[in-house]
């Protein structure tokens, strides 16, 4: 190995080493937090270790008083019918944008870009409105139907994904006599399964992360794990000791999905999207 | 058509949608505004009513919904046990008892609901959701409070029952927007009586120097003297009472108006915030400020800190957050020192609690403001004293020593300021020359002096001049004078 190599490998060390750090150097207080007790978190820093690692009164506080079991049955179900639909719906719009010519497909195009550029909070107020008037508001229907509307970037994803299977599929369907829904639903959306994949995995985590919508629209009877955890924030006072122990419980689903799915996450991103 | 016309068409398409969504939301507002609490009032004319005014059979079994930011008075105050963890103490859980007392009473059921910040119900407020029947955030504009709740009373009509108390409650002038049941001694010393005794000291000093001495004393011993938890900005905003002390009258924040240099060490304010900075100069608050509530009122508790600047109201949760086996009653409340004019205590209107707008039930809403009004055992359990006429008030002990001070002469009690046009047009100028936040939480000023090495003031003082200079200029750009 020559000492350019060598070197080269030396930097790329230090620089792999340092991102990790950096990722890793917020979680550590994070997690010292869950295991002290209150007294403990008042008057010591946050980087010191706590007394007992063995201390999980934050984490049962944390199920109990915040009902974060109840508030992930919710987020579950608000996310399996929001992906659903979601995946669905982005599927079918990349299809039909990217197999058929039609007037004003640029413009459609264009337009589902620049829904891109207008904030979320700058609608909301209206957005709000309709919702109450139809009686959604505090319903998981409200969050289920915000979430489900087309994903832009998944349509991207999704573009890019057709765009390595062949036209040629589609009419030999055709040739033996599929309809085009036929053709779509038997023949290419399961072809595309690496691009859904990669959209559930990214939209759900940014779903299951999501605080704003679920706060606005579900502060009551139903909550997310995210609207769950903002309850422990007081007017006054925060148990943070209690809240670091919640968030390392909401971590824990993330992690499980990511650590059996991450095979599909890389494989969805290189495969649909040109890199 | 060309992808630019596409674009341009789109983004006029976009626009327009936004532009007519607001329209949309502020007919709807106007139209719920400055309704003037007609639709409540009763036949002559008036809107406040007494519980004997009030239908009490009709309203029985219905349940109303109240939102509070005091969370502590429904789910119980934090406490830790005796391994130092976190609980919640149910038996301080004051408005939850009171609910369960008026339920059994009138079987009205009260729905208790606890919100974290204004931002959380405004929603429900602007959509004039009846879900939602009282509510007790105060953080609200005047235009605010006339858009989201139901005129509980005219000022005239709560004079009756408050004195001028009524003055200082959330008002326009014509209409109180959220009844204050109580009174309370605003910002003064919070203070650990058995930590100061650790240096020598078993009350507050009455001067200046003598305060500082005893601060610099603590310090020596380890102890903060003045726990600041800085980390959300409002504490700090305890210091418009101090320039009330300071000043030696209850105006010292609107006669900002009065004068072309604020901010300077010579007028009230400047002078304060002054104090302020030199006391966080010489490290009498905590080395890391920027700590949440809790911690320093678990501080104050348990003794690491000795006091802080704060209203009476945090008395209550503060003895509840002595550690087992210390006595609560160590945590008491004194009069500020005399800044060079005297003794003062602020006295003000405290508590509140508002019909919102689009109530269903406003009547079994008003029926138990008005019980708890009349609940002087919650009002002092709570920190504050009954303040209605014909109501036999529970002074809470922590009330004592502001007591015996007054009633020897040696503090004087000033009471808050009423919302007129020159407290008004300050905050407009205040706002115009974009220092509210910055008076309200000190913050450029307070944070200009770098307390790691020898401080050096002229950063400071050209932070004042920078700040007076920008307070004139929107003064005379908006053209108010003080009145």
């Amino acid at each position: 190995m020559s000492n350019e190599t060598k070197l080269y490998k030396v930097i790329r060390y230090v620089f792999l080493i340092a991102a990790c750090i950096f990722v890793i150097i917020p979680l550590v207080p994070l997690i010292f937090m869950a295991f002290k007790t209150g007294a403990e978190y008042s008057s010591t820093s946050v980087l010191e270790p706590p007394k007992n690692f063995l201390n999980t009164y934050n984490f049962a506080y944390a199920i109990r008083v915040g009902k974060l079991g109840r508030a992930f049955i919710y987020t579950a179900i608000i996310l399996t019918i929001s992906l659903f639909f979601q995946v669905t719906m982005t599927a079918m719009v990349a299809y039909v944008l990217h197999r058929f010519d039609f007037m004003f497909k640029k413009a459609v195009k264009i337009m589902f870009t620049l829904t891109m550029f207008i904030p979320v909070v700058a609608t909301q107020n209206l957005i709000f409105r309709m919702m109450y008037a139809v009686g959604l508001v505090n319903t998981m229907w409200s969050v289920i139907i915000l979430y489900s509307g087309v994903g832009i970037v998944g349509i991207y994803i999704m573009l890019n994904q057709l765009d390595n299977i062949s036209r040629e599929i589609d009419e030999a369907a055709m040739i033996d006599g599929a309809g085009y829904y036929y053709t779509f639903l038997h023949i290419i959306f399961p072809l595309m399964k690496p691009a859904c994949t990669t959209m559930i995995i990214i939209n759900g985590i940014g779903l299951y992360n999501d605080f704003y919508i679920p706060n606005l629209y579900l502060n009551r009877d139903v909550q997310t794990f995210t609207v769950a955890l903002y309850k422990f924030f007081g007017s006054m006072s925060t148990p943070f000791e209690i809240v670091a122990a919640a968030i390392i419980i909401g971590m824990i689903p993330i992690m499980i999905v990511f650590i059996f799915l991450q095979k599909y996450i890389y494989n969805g991103l290189a495969g649909s999207v040109k890199m | 058509m060309n992808i630019k016309k596409i674009m341009a068409m789109a983004l006029s398409m976009t626009m327009a949608a936004g532009i007519l969504g607001s329209c949309g939301g502020s007919d709807d507002d106007s139209g719920s505004g400055k309704s003037g609490g007609s639709g409540s009032a009763s036949a002559d004319g008036k809107i406040m009513k007494q519980i004997s005014d009030i239908d009490t059979a009709s309203l029985k079994g219905k349940t109303i919904t109240l939102y509070t930011h005091g969370g502590n008075r429904v789910l119980g105050e934090e406490k830790k046990d005796a391994d130092g963890n976190t609980y919640r103490d149910e038996s301080y859980a004051y408005l939850k008892h009171l609910a369960e007392k008026f339920e059994q009473e009138y079987e009205i059921h009260v729905d208790l609901q606890v919100n974290s910040t204004e931002d959380d119900i405004k929603p429900l407020l602007q959509t004039q959701d009846p879900s939602i029947d009282i509510y007790t955030s105060p953080n609200f504009s005047i235009e605010e409070w006339q858009q989201y709740a139901e005129p509980y009373a005219t000022v005239e009509e709560a004079k009756e029952y408050y004195g001028d108390y009524a003055t200082t409650m959330y008002n326009d002038g014509t209409y109180i927007y959220a009844l204050m049941p109580a009174k309370t001694y605003n910002n003064a010393v919070v203070y650990n009586e058995e930590t100061i005794k650790k240096v020598g000291y078993d009350s507050i000093p009455t001067t200046q120097a003598e305060f500082e001495e005893m601060c610099t004393k603590l310090r020596e011993a380890g102890i903060d003297p003045i726990a600041m938890h800085r980390i959300e900005n409002w504490p700090l905003s305890t210091i418009n009472d101090f320039a009330n002390y300071v000043a030696g009258t209850n105006d010292a924040y609107p006669a900002m108006l009065k004068s072309d240099t604020p901010f300077s060490e010579s007028e009230p304010m400047g002078k304060t915030i002054k104090m302020y900075t030199d006391w966080k100069s010489r490290g009498f608050f905590e080395a890391d400020i920027y700590t949440d509530f809790g911690v320093a009122m678990d501080s104050v508790g348990n003794g690491n800190a000795a006091m802080m600047l704060f209203g009476a109201w945090v008395v209550p949760q503060i003895q509840g957050r002595v550690p087992e086996g210390g006595d609560p009653a160590s945590i008491k409340f004194a009069p500020a020192p005399d800044f060079g004019n005297g003794q003062y205590v602020m006295a003000s209107a405290a508590d509140s609690y508002a019909i919102a707008k689009g109530s269903d039930d406003k009547e079994a809403a008003r029926l138990f403001i008005e019980y708890i009004s009349e609940s002087a055992q919650y009002l002092a359990d709570s920190g504050y004293i009954a303040n209605k006429k014909g109501v036999d008030p529970v002074v809470p002990d922590l009330y004592k020593i502001i007591d015996d001070a007054v009633a020897a002469g040696t503090c004087k009690v000033l009471y808050a300021y009423a919302t007129d046009d020159n407290s008004m047009h300050n905050e407009e100028v205040l706002s115009e020359a974009a220092l509210l936040e910055d008076v309200k939480y000190v913050g450029n000023l307070f944070d200009s002096i770098d307390v790691t090495k020898d401080p050096d003031w002229s950063a400071y003082d050209a932070q004042v001049e920078k700040q007076n200079a920008a307070y004139k200029e929107a003064r005379d750009f908006l053209g108010y004078s003080w009145k």
